[in-house]
């Protein structure tokens, strides 16, 4: 190699290795300017030995409003708070399993509870719920139902959500229904939809009555309303072939196999984004819908189409069963501990503190989810929506319920979500596919509860 | 072991032996010290993970607590799991159909793009640059173009009169959707193929000329031949690609529909076999049977690709050989 290029060569890899270096090295702290004296810094440096805990929750389209709530705890208590908002699927399990998991672990359901539970993943709460930090009996028993498993509590409900009927009162109008007045049973709902499907002359719907999976599934609800639910109560049964679940997928189908289902799906795939001015029921493509308490919120009609002229309502129950009347299956955000949390202690002050009246009602203001605390739920500011009442009444009611939670409740949901696709897209008869799907499940439940 | 060459003999001889001159030693210890850094990577992210998965796809895999030895039980499983042989047909559909569509469509394309006409380089840049947009936004795209009502696909269809299927919700049209995506990014295989064409020596195409050879014969008889070796290459790294089609059909069943079947969606038609893998090791955290999946796999390609260029011998013809 000439002189030259021996100079260029050299250079080029000093140059590679500060990179390198440079990547590897501590950020550096900024040196104070010659002559300034080190008391004039701003803020103190925080003490070596302040703790930092940290909280990841899944959902968060508001970091910021998060982490500033957050700030109130770490300022009173001399710790610094970090919230990671919104966080992957992958990297809850990937920070499970590791050796750093955050301290608390909030999730926009609890699907996933029973598995984390029976993977030891996550703790149990009774012995520290025992210490009093948090008043059991001031949340809820519908949300706090949904974090039972096994008898014991593995999480805590942080706000939660249900789902009513909402209906398009200009819609109805036009189709000569009272636009006061919802239907009142579920044969009703059926009968008013036809009222309100539309199909032109070339055979293309225009207009919709009611799609039971609109948005996502609402299976939940309909087998909850139709007096059961996919597990026995104690969670060690599959019941997929019960009444319950066999007529609700029934009471579904109709919607999609009255007309031709290919029409219905083609009609449905032109709908906008869920969070945008057309979003099927706010663009009145669909007449009524089963929805969450966010939707009156600010952040969701009011915010895409304050315009709209529409009401809501329990979900009505069957002619039949009149005593089912506001059956609502409630189940929403929940906080948990990872088991790997080395001072646990610390993480469950935080975790009271959290499920405190105040922060619950702070938050669910924010957020306008539904406060779990029964203290928090006075909250004036909670009652000034009277769509927003209709839910929080659900929440309380005596016929609503939670999830059951079991170690294999991806699995089942999987099944449960493609045999609701093959009956309400293909018109297929429940009956075989909920006895195939349960013969396969229930032996892998057995051995799940039996690890 | 080590060859050594000197003045155009290549001698084997042992590294200590006393052919090594102290320099050579020296020359091949500093390679080594430079290439030290992608052997520890292989061995900690490519090796390390290989022998793992190998050892957990014989186990009962728990996070934290230990994982129980099953032996074969995963494998097993696996062959009794209606579902497994679902993904393996679905992949298979895609490779066999998806890849040789996509070495024809990119062939015929390269063929086009070799024509001498003004703005060449241009068509060049504009058939090219579909591969590189990144996978997640194309097949977002895609899902606004194939949408059955208001896509652009089933618009143009309808102008001509045909009414256009239900392409991301009908089960039977949902594999026939990601081929045309696929089609539509081969941008790769073009080049790939342009650059074998520029190879075919143009003294031969003028020989065939003058003995009276049409196009078709020309193109049949020679360039075909001659691009073989290209074909091969595409053919073995499509397949071996194919085999481990998942993103695309990931963000498809996302945004498909929310009722329930989520992955796999509409109805398991796009369940390929890396995504049954992701299911059962990501969600539902069953990492031993997924495990066992993987090495499934490796072995499916592993005797693909023999196969393959075992074949290969009796359709390439390498230039000169």
């Amino acid at each position: 190699m000439s002189r030259q290029g021996r100079w260029v060569y050299a250079l080029l890899a000093a140059a590679l290795a500060l990179a390198l270096l440079a990547a590897c090295a501590p950020p550096a702290a900024p040196a104070p300017a010659a002559g300034e004296a080190p008391a004039e810094q701003a803020a103190p440096p925080p003490s070596l030995e302040q703790q930092v805990l940290g909280v990841w929750i899944t959902w968060g389209d508001n970091p910021a409003q998060l982490q500033s709530l957050f700030d109130r705890y770490g300022a009173a208590n001399n710790v610094k708070v970090e919230v990671n908002s919104p966080v992957d699927d992958d990297k809850v399990i990937a920070g499970l399993s590791g050796s750093e998991p955050p301290d608390i672990l909030v999730t926009g359901g609890p699907d996933s509870v029973g598995t984390w539970a029976r993977e030891g993943l996550i703790i149990p709460l009774d012995d520290f719920l025992a210490g009093g930090e948090v008043d059991i009996n001031d949340i809820f028993e519908a949300p706090l139902g949904q974090c039972k498993y096994q008898g014991k509590y593995y999480c805590l409900p942080w706000g939660t959500d249900t789902y009513a009927l909402f209906w398009n009162k200009d819609l109805f109008e036009e189709a000569g229904l009272d636009p006061e007045q919802p239907p009142q049973t579920m044969e009703e709902l059926a009968e008013y939809a036809k009222k309100l499907t539309k199909i032109d002359d070339n055979g293309n719907i225009t207009q919709v009555g009611f799609i039971p999976d609109f948005s996502w599934s609402h299976l939940g609800l309909y087998t909850a309303m139709m007096g059961g639910y996919w597990y026995s109560e104690d969670g060690t049964r599959i019941t997929f072939t019960s009444d319950p679940v066999v007529n609700a997928l029934k009471w579904e189908q109709q919607f999609y196999c009255d007309y031709n289902t290919e029409d219905v799906l083609r009609f449905t795939s032109a709908f906008g984004g869920y969070m945008s001015p057309d979003n099927g029921f706010y663009a009145g493509k669909v007449a009524m819908m089963v929805e969450g308490e966010w939707q009156p919120g600010v952040n969701f009609i009011q915010k895409y189409k304050p315009e709209l002229y529409y009401g809501v309502a329990p979900f009505p129950p069957p002619q039949a069963n009149p005593e089912r009347k506001n059956t609502n299956l409630v189940s929403g955000t929940v906080a948990m501990i990872p088991s790997g949390v080395k001072d646990k202690a610390a993480a469950w002050k935080l975790m009271a503190w959290m499920m405190s009246p105040e922060i619950v009602a702070e938050e669910m203001v924010a957020n306008f989810n539904l406060p779990s605390s029964k203290k928090a739920a006075e909250d004036p500011r909670f009652h000034e929506n009277d769509k927003f009442e209709v839910f929080l009444k659900l929440m309380s009611d005596p016929n609503a319920k939670a999830p059951i939670l079991t170690p294999i409740n991806a699995e089942v949901d999987t099944e449960l979500g493609q045999i609701e696709e093959q009956v309400l897209h293909t018109c297929a008869d429940p009956l075989p596919l909920l006895e195939a799907a349960q013969a396969k499940l229930q032996p892998m439940l057995e051995k799940a509860l039996a690890e | 072991m080590a060859v050594r060459t000197g003045g155009g003999n290549v001698r084997r001889v042992w590294l200590r032996g006393p052919g090594w001159s102290r320099g050579e030693r020296r020359r091949l210890l500093t390679g080594l010290l430079f290439i030290s850094l992608w052997i520890i990577g292989f061995f900690a992210f490519t090796l390390y993970p290989m022998v793992a998965s190998l050892y957990y796809s014989f186990t009962e895999y728990h996070i934290k607590r230990a994982s129980e030895w099953i032996g074969l039980g995963n494998y097993v499983a696996l062959f009794r799991d209606p579902l497994f042989w679902k993904s393996l047909s679905n992949t298979a559909y895609m490779v066999a159909i998806g890849v040789p569509l996509s070495l024809f469509v990119s062939f015929v394309c390269a063929l086009l793009l070799n024509i001498k006409v003004r703005g060449q380089s241009i068509y060049r840049v504009v058939y090219f640059l579909p591969s590189i947009v990144p996978t997640v936004a194309s097949t977002l795209l895609w899902l606004w173009i194939l949408n059955p009502n208001s896509g652009l696909l089933n618009t143009l269809l309808g102008e001509i009169g045909i009414r256009g299927p239900n392409w991301t919700r009908d089960p039977a049209w949902s594999k026939p959707a990601l081929i045309l995506l696929g089609l539509w990014g081969v941008g790769n295989t073009i080049i790939i193929y342009l650059s074998g064409l520029q190879d075919v020596p143009v003294s031969l195409i003028e020989a065939a000329e003058l003995d009276g050879a049409n196009r078709w014969q020309r193109l049949w008889a020679i360039t075909i031949p001659l691009v073989s070796p290209i074909t091969l290459f595409n053919l073995i790294i499509g397949v071996i690609a194919t085999f481990q089609y998942f993103a695309q059909a990931y963000v498809l069943s996302a945004g498909v529909s929310p009722v329930g079947s989520g992955l796999g969606a509409p109805l398991n038609s796009t369940l390929f076999y890396s995504v049954y893998l992701y299911q059962q090791g990501f969600v539902y955290l069953k990492m031993g049977y997924a495990s066992a999946q993987a090495w499934i796999l490796f072995i499916v390609i592993m005797i693909c690709t023999v196969l393959l260029l075992r074949s290969s011998e009796r359709w390439t013809y390498y230039e000169g050989g």
